[in-house]
């Protein structure tokens, strides 16, 4: 024990003399260039002052990656990079960005090393890392999700970071799209005589030999699209307060009525997502069940993000439309 | 160490002999466990209650109910039967063939091994069916069950088992979430299902693993005589012409294939295989018939089905039912058993006078100078290179130029988050450590420690409760919470475990199961509030430095600097008190009075190590062993020397954590348990010669 403490110390002394007095970047200098300045309030209600459109913007949530990739803001740094590029296909990523971490404990050191002018975060992230954050640079913190409007939110999100980045104009487009495309969608479906017609979505889970499924009830940004496009929400499961998801498992189902229209996503990436075609395919509970009997179970497309942007959302509603309407 | 063999039930006077009245026993347990499966049938998400089950069960239902009574209810009840059985059965004949009423499934970490065999299967992505997925589990439940008893011993120390069992079942289960952490995608899921949950996907499972259920119960049943004379000790059993040695590896690797049977199933279940031989023990001093095994394994197997599927009942019926479909039956168990191996540890006979004091040699003075010297050398060395090393490696320059202020944007703030994660970790570390010390000293039990003895675990439920209903709760909140938490925990623990004395094995083994039970309540707090963010739990629980500022590490600054200071001060009263129960009061020292006051310093110890840095075990058992080995005994050289190691081993913990996957990290709690296991386990092996 006591030669071991001595080759560490010996060996930690050796490496610290080869490291000393070293630097990695010079010394700050302190001329600023000045330029038009922009200040804003996010939804925490912090003050952010920013000395001019932010161009290297650090992420640590997909949906704010997304309304960046929409913005024309390609980010520099983004969390969990390979699952983005897994789960969100609506609004793929144009550069390389450097990946930060995962998405609950982004790596301070890698966001630091990267310099962003602007990080966005949303209120998932917790306070203490929060605070950190927000002194390697201003952080835009953005309402991770609201149950009682999702859309309003995630249009509200992309406004905030459309302003912190100078794409205000891009952010209006992006808005107009998505309302011509909800219309669209809307219209495609009376059209097809599915006005008001009940339609649950989920995702689901295989654990060992356990099934469990996620409800996206009216709470959630699908189930709110989902209304917009004149669909009825047919899930009577209470979701939680932000996000409007329930838990439940096969049985459940058997509380959706019988002319219920099904929607789900999956991922071929990911095994364990795909329930529906998988572990449920010979369970009687699902086979006995209206809806399945008469085919009325849709797969809609991989990557699009369930709690994504307009993107996402277009894309899901092009998707949904599809699904329903063949 | 002490060696705990309790008396072979068949030595003792049979008190009834009625064969009728055992029968009527066992008839009773089969109503009681129809009557439960009947009631779980009639639970669950579906609008299919009491009426259209019975509608259902005698053909007259719609279709829709029909399915779910036959896909849903029935392979649900069927495998809560099932697992119950196979566990309380393997349970029992564990604790037969070891002749250790504290032997079972998750003592003896097949559970464990199970989970982090599947876990590596999990990350592979390969999906298995059910059969592969089991012979995995069993694999791995096997090799922990195997590591296990060759550690502790067969039919020697009860307390040695449970440590080596649950040391092991750590370590594993630390690896197993690292796993989870680093491979969010791929293990999804498998957080909630270690917690274990009897629902099923139709009957598949469930007809799966119904051969080799029957095939270990049938042959458990056919070794069943020569389990029997192996209660009445190994020489009784060889003079009777039983192979012992081949009669308990049969018995081990039938029972563990029951155990993976049922871990594959249901995940896994925790405490039923304690439990259920637990209660049946009493009958079988009341009635022959259940002195023999032939007969009280089907016993202990209904008793089983009868935890678990009762388990299952009350959380239907306390909880909605949506809500209960994400609360696993195994959390209700685990709590139920934990209280059982607090009541049992209460029971159990404990030899005094077992605890002969490591024979140490004392090293010159020279020699505890130049240790602590070195320790000196070694914390400043790991300080240094864990605020060089992260993710951006720094320079020693740039840490000049941040300590005058002129440092760049970028080192400024690595320096700034990364300063305080390496302070909180020094502080926990040498907290802990401060505290192991304090409690091995006034227990007199080199087994103590503050996360064994789970008010680490007090600390964390008061600060996860504190955190899930004050979301904006501020660092000494948090801190206060914890310390409410660990004084709770430490005065149900030292309370229980203070009648006739600080017994060794009593404490310990009182502080696991409040250990566990911690653990468990804080699953529960999670999924009820916050299902969507197992690394919420994770995070608390496997002791992280993530996004700690300087004000984070006050409290726990604070505490150390009180406690060091009241720690010398009364070094030698530290003496006297650890050295055994007569000598202090010889003396005319008030010893009750000085062990409360240790013992709250401890626990305020723990607490804000908890609040600053989450549970991280070991710490606190390894580094005053170590600190002992090194100096020898007295308190003013262990105590600067405990401190240093565990500074140092934190420290070192937290850096490893951070970099080897950066970006992505793990908690500085799982490393230590990776480090700590093993030097555990060692200690155990030494004990024994």
């Amino acid at each position: 024990m006591r030669r071991l403490l001595l080759t560490a110390a010996a060996t930690t002394a050796a490496v610290l003399t080869l490291a000393a007095c070293g630097t990695t970047e010079p010394v700050a200098d302190s001329s600023a260039k000045p330029s038009e300045a922009i200040t804003l309030t996010d939804a925490t209600g912090a003050k952010i002052k920013l000395d001019g459109p932010a161009t290297k913007v650090v992420a640590t949530e997909w949906s704010v990656v997304e309304s960046l990739v929409t913005l024309g803001v390609d980010p520099v740094g983004v969390a969990d990079v390979k699952g983005y590029k897994t789960w969100d296909t609506a609004a793929p990523l144009k550069n390389e960005p450097k990946d930060i971490g995962t998405r609950g404990e982004p790596s301070m050191d890698t966001i630091a090393s990267l310099a962003p002018d602007l990080i966005v975060a949303t209120t998932d992230l917790t306070p203490a890392a929060v605070g950190q954050l927000r002194k390697v640079a201003p952080v835009l913190e953005v309402t991770s999700a609201d149950g009682s409007d999702q859309i309003g939110q995630m249009l509200e999100n992309l406004d905030l970071i459309a302003k912190a980045t100078g794409t205000s104009a891009e952010a209006a487009t992006a808005r107009k799209d998505f309302g011509s495309k909800v219309a669209e969608g809307k219209k495609a479906l009376a059209g097809a005589g599915l006005a008001g017609a009940p339609y649950a979505f989920s995702d689901g889970y295989v654990t060992g030999n356990q099934v469990s499924l996620r409800p996206y009830t009216s709470g959630s940004l699908i189930g709110a699209v989902n209304e917009a496009i004149g669909l009825k929400n047919a899930w009577t499961v209470k979701g939680d307060a932000a996000y409007g998801l329930g838990t439940t498992d096969v049985e459940g189902l058997t509380a959706l009525p019988k002319d219920v229209r099904f929607a789900y996503i999956a991922n071929k990436d990911d095994a364990s997502s795909t329930p529906f075609t998988g572990a449920l395919a010979k369970n009687a509970v699902w086979t006995s069940l209206p809806f399945v009997k008469a085919g009325e179970v849709h797969r809609l497309p991989d990557g699009i993000w369930m709690f994504g942007g307009p993107d996402s959302m277009a894309a899901y509603i092009d998707a949904v439309v599809a699904a329903l309407t063949k | 160490m002490a060696v705990t063999a309790p008396t072979p039930p068949a030595l003792r006077p049979p008190a009834a002999v009625s064969r009728t009245g055992a029968a009527a026993v066992t008839a009773a347990l089969v109503l009681l466990v129809v009557a439960l499966a009947v009631t779980d049938i009639t639970q669950g998400t579906a609008a299919v209650g009491p009426a259209e089950v019975l509608k259902a069960l005698t053909g007259r239902s719609d279709p829709a109910d029909a399915s779910v009574v036959v896909a849903s209810r029935l392979p649900r009840a069927s495998a809560g039967i099932l697992v119950g059985v196979v566990l309380g059965v393997a349970g029992a004949v564990l604790q037969a063939v070891s002749r250790n009423v504290l032997a079972s499934p998750d003592t003896l970490a097949v559970n464990a091994g199970s989970y982090l065999a599947l876990g590596l299967v999990g990350v592979t992505g390969v999906s298995l069916p059910v059969i592969a997925s089991s012979g995995v589990a069993f694999a791995g439940g096997l090799l922990a069950a195997t590591a296990v008893l060759a550690l502790s011993g067969l039919g020697a120390g009860t307390v040695r088992l449970v440590l080596a069992g649950t040391a092991l079942a750590l370590g594993l289960t630390s690896v197993t979430e690292g796993l989870l952490l680093l491979f969010p995608q791929e293990t999804e899921g498998l957080y909630q299902w270690n917690q274990g949950s009897i629902g099923q996907n139709g009957f598949d499972g469930v007809v799966q693993m119904l051969p080799v259920c029957l095939v270990g119960l049938a042959g458990l049943l056919l070794t069943a005589r020569r389990v029997d004379a192996l209660a009445l000790g190994d020489d009784a059993a060889r003079g009777l012409g039983v192979p012992v040695r081949a009669t308990r590896v049969t018995v081990v690797v039938l029972a563990t294939l029951l155990s993976a049977a049922a871990v594959t199933l249901a995940g896994p279940i925790g405490f039923v295989g304690l439990c259920a031989p637990a209660l049946v023990r009493p009958l079988a001093r009341r009635h022959r018939a259940f002195v023999r095994a032939r007969t009280s394994l089907p016993v202990a197997g209904l008793a089983g089905a009868g935890l678990v599927l009762g388990a299952d009942v009350l959380l239907r019926a306390l909880v909605p039912a949506d809500t209960a479909v994400a609360v696993p039956t195994g959390v209700v168990t685990s709590l139920i058993g934990a209280v059982f191996l607090v009541v049992m540890a209460l029971r159990l006979p404990d030899p005094a006078g077992a605890d002969a004091p490591e024979r140490l040699r004392v090293p010159s003075r020279r020699a505890f100078l130049a240790t602590v010297a070195v320790l000196v050398a070694v914390v400043a060395a790991v300080t240094v290179a864990g605020v060089l090393l992260g993710d951006s490696k720094l320079l020693l320059g740039d840490v000049a130029n941040w300590a005058q202020g002129r440092a760049g944007r970028a080192v400024s703030f690595v320096l700034d988050t990364r300063v305080p994660r390496v302070l909180a970790a020094l502080c926990a570390g040498g907290a802990l450590a401060l505290a192991g010390t304090l409690v091995q000293a006034v227990t007199r039990n080199p087994l103590a420690e503050p996360g064994v003895l789970g008010v680490s675990g007090g600390a964390a439920l008061g600060a996860v409760l504190l955190v899930t209903s004050v979301p904006a709760a501020g660092t000494w909140g948090i801190a206060g919470a914890a310390f409410a938490g660990a004084a709770v925990t430490s005065v149900v623990v030292f309370g229980l475990a203070a009648r006739g004395g600080y017994r060794q094995n009593r404490l310990v083994l009182v502080g696991i199961g409040t250990a566990a039970a911690t653990t468990a309540l804080i699953s529960l707090i999670i999924v009820l509030t916050d299902p969507f963010n197992a690394t919420k739990a994770l995070t608390w629980l496997s002791g992280s430095t993530y996004g700690r500022t300087m004000p984070d590490v006050l409290p726990v600054a604070l505490v150390l600097a009180v406690g060091l200071a009241v720690a010398s001060a009364r070094r030698t009263e530290l003496d006297l008190v650890s050295l055994d129960a007569d000598t202090p009061r010889l003396l005319g020292l008030r010893l009750s009075r000085a062990r409360l006051g240790f013992l709250l310093v401890s626990v305020l110890l723990s607490a804000t190590a908890v609040a600053s840095a989450g549970t991280i075990g070991f710490v606190g058992l390894v580094a005053p062993h170590a600190a002992r080995a090194l100096v020898g005994r007295r308190h003013v050289r262990v105590l600067p020397t405990a401190v240093l190691l565990g500074a140092a081993l934190v420290c070192t913990a937290d850096l490893l954590g951070r970099t080897v996957i950066a970006p992505a990290q793990l908690g500085a709690g799982l490393m230590t348990a990776v480090i700590g296991t093993p030097y555990f386990l060692y200690l155990l092996v030494r004990g024994r010669r």
